[in-house]
């Protein structure tokens, strides 16, 4: 009996926290050169001036497979393989936002949700009945609306915004996890090599086990 | 030529004589089921470890400034070592996870009992040292999680009379989890695998001895026994591939499923974390942690929960064969203890809130009490199914295998029944 009330209350419970988490937007990450092209573009315009990626070198946009013309643009007279830092300094950070902007290279692993998380975080300000701007996901955030969507109300426009930010948070799912199409490609290999593997061992297995009366 | 070396070799090192003792002609159960794969899967993945970790040490740095970014500099830059390490990484999980499989078929089928016991306590032993190895290793990535995990667990030994404070400094190292925190626990993490597979060793000769028990749990006549090797060498095999596939979907497409995300940003000893949460496989075992409202209390009550089950051998008084395959109320508390294990783990992983701490407080109380039961109810269950009768084809088993037991006098043990 008891044991019934508390998986009743196991089950209650694991309800209240989906309720929670589905507070996210789900979006599909992309992963071809041009969409995390595209985001890299935004990201160096829009974001850039106050985040650091500090374990992504303009080499590693390269080697990738970006325009060499526009990682030149990016990195102005800085060495190629200089990491892709703000010029943003902590000092001045703390003075204007009261805290140094977050390093970007891992954000998409580095909060519950992922992707998600940093999509609905970009795209969730608004504007408060009283005129200030919050943000749906995490309200007291220090960071300005950089993408506008709190001002826009033009439904193409806000289209063109999300467009947008689906487009940086790609970028960034690759920057934090840049081998992961490799991954996966070896992955298949491996797997489907296991799978043939398993069977031929459970046929052997079944011959010699089949010596026993 | 072959066997002129061979020969040369017996001459000096029983090598032939052990290969037939402990392999060709190592005498099986032919009953074990697919349950006692885990044991040889436990050494696999034991090698796995060792092996992905020798590597890994030596690209990750050991030091509060550069550990973060070594392992970033193991995931992006150095050749497959983005493999390496979420194959380390899902190794551990992995272990565990067939280390509690091992530990439940032990139970379930009552293994432990004699006279196995040393087999289950040496097990023991092993399960300590993995934890601890396991505990030390998730210091080394240096994240939020990482820092934070190791300063809690650190900070329980003030539980300790009298010298408490000194003993969490002296764990340390230092004050704080820092540095010289760093550099011993990765120390330690590179040790302690090495004493575990000497243990391991312990535990097989121990196995040799007493030979594996089966799912009938009743020691088998010669005539039941077929030669470990080929008939288990390629069962365990075939096990190996299934655990593979499964091991190498986690490890390719879902290897962040195991991570925390907070231990994705460094270490920061201003900031603490909304929510500190240790690995899954120490969530049942941190849930009784924090059940028992003061410090002393819910540490003495955590290392309870993992040591209790030593004293399994003489909690249980049955004689009945065969765990619980032909025990109803063993059964019935086996699984009982599998749920709440899991509730358990559910109320170590949420925050705490009324309704998680109250359901922790019930299935606490529940995991204790079933230790505590098990003599009285495993005592009259014995006498219910004497007086019930055994099942005819449990009482011929025994009939024809009793001949051949080994004997220990002045004994209770699985399989006597009198
Ligand atoms: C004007 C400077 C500035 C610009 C430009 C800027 N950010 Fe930020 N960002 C910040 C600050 C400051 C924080 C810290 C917010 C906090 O923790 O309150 C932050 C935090 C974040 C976070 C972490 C939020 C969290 O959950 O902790 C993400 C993700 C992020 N920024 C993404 C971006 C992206 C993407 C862009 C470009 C579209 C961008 N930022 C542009 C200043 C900036």
């Amino acid at each position: 009996m008891k044991k019934l009330i508390v998986i009743l209350m196991l089950c209650c419970s694991s309800i209240a926290a989906g309720a929670a988490e589905s507070k996210l937007e789900n979006i599909q990450v992309e992963t071809s050169v041009q969409a995390v092209e595209r985001g890299a573009d935004a990201l160096m315009n829009t974001c850039h001036s106050c985040h650091s990626l500090k374990y992504i070198t303009y080499h590693d946009l390269v080697k990738f497979g970006m325009d060499k013309k526009k990682v030149d643009d990016w990195r102005g007279d800085q060495p190629l393989d200089t990491a892709v830092t703000s010029q943003l300094s902590d000092e001045t950070a703390i003075q204007s936002y009261g805290k140094v902007p977050p390093d970007l290279s891992l954000m998409t692993k580095a909060r519950e949700g992922g992707a998600n998380y940093v999509y609905t975080y970009l795209i969730g300000y608004y504007i408060t009945p009283e005129g200030m701007t919050s943000n749906h996901v995490f309200p007291e955030t220090k960071m300005p609306d950089m993408m506008g969507i709190s001002g826009a109300t033009d439904p193409a426009q806000r289209a063109e915004i999300q467009t947008k930010a689906r487009d940086i948070v790609s970028f960034l799912a690759w920057a934090a996890d840049p081998h992961e199409e490799e991954r996966h490609k070896l992955g298949y290999y491996v797997i489907g090599y296991l799978l043939v593997l398993t069977t031929l061992l459970f046929f052997v297995k079944n011959q010699i086990w089949s010596r026993l009366k | 030529m072959n066997n002129r070396i061979i020969k040369w070799i017996d001459q000096r090192f029983p090598l032939s004589s052990f290969v037939k003792h402990d392999l060709t002609e190592y005498p099986t159960p032919r009953n074990l089921s697919y349950w006692w794969n885990f044991g040889f899967l436990a050494g696999f993945v034991l090698m796995l470890q060792v092996a992905t970790g020798i590597f890994l040490a030596m690209h990750y740095k050991a030091d509060v400034t550069l550990s973060f970014d070594s392992i970033q500099h193991i995931m992006r830059d150095v050749n497959y070592g983005w493999l390496l390490r979420f194959m380390h990484a899902t190794g551990a999980s992995a272990f565990f996870l067939v280390i509690y499989i091992h530990m439940a078929r032990t139970l379930y089928y009552g293994s432990y009992r004699a006279p196995r016991e040393l087999m289950w306590w040496t097990g023991q032993g092993l399960l300590l040292m993995l934890m601890a190895t396991a505990f030390m290793g998730y210091l080394l990535p240096w994240g939020q999680m990482s820092f934070w995990g190791a300063t809690v667990i650190t900070n329980l030994f003030r539980a300790t009379p009298f010298f408490g404070e000194q003993v969490v400094i002296w764990l340390r190292g230092d004050y704080g989890v820092g540095d010289a925190t760093l550099t011993r626990f990765f120390s330690l993490h590179y040790l302690l695998p090495f004493l575990i597979i000497g243990g391991v060793l312990v535990h097989l000769v121990a196995l040799h001895t007493v030979k594996s028990s089966n799912p009938s749990g009743i020691d088998l006549a010669a005539k039941d026994n077929i030669p470990f090797h080929p008939y288990f060498t390629i069962k365990d095999l075939y096990g190996l591939g299934i655990f593979l596939i499964v091991y190498c979907i986690f490890v390719f497409f879902l290897p962040n499923s195991l991570m925390e995300p907070a231990n994705n940003i460094p270490a920061n000893p201003m900031q603490t974390p909304t929510h500190i949460v240790p690995e899954w496989y120490f969530l049942p075992f941190y849930a009784i942690l924090r059940s028992v409202p003061n410090l002393v209390g819910g540490v003495v009550a955590m290392g309870l929960s993992v040591m209790v089950f030593s004293f399994m051998p003489y909690l249980d008084r049955s004689r009945i064969p065969g765990g619980a395959r032909y025990r109803p109320w063993y059964r019935a508390m086996f699984y009982l203890f599998a749920v709440d294990m899991v509730v358990l783990g559910y109320v170590g992983y949420t925050p705490p809130s009324d309704q998680s701490i109250v359901m922790g407080k019930i299935a606490t109380f529940f995991y204790f009490a079933m230790f505590v039961l098990l003599p009285f109810i495993s005592r009259k269950e014995e006498q219910w199914l004497i007086r019930r009768g055994l099942p005819s084809d449990v009482k011929a088993l025994v009939a024809s295998e009793a001949k051949e037991k080994i004997k220990l006098p002045d004994q209770r043990r699985s399989g006597d029944i009198k």
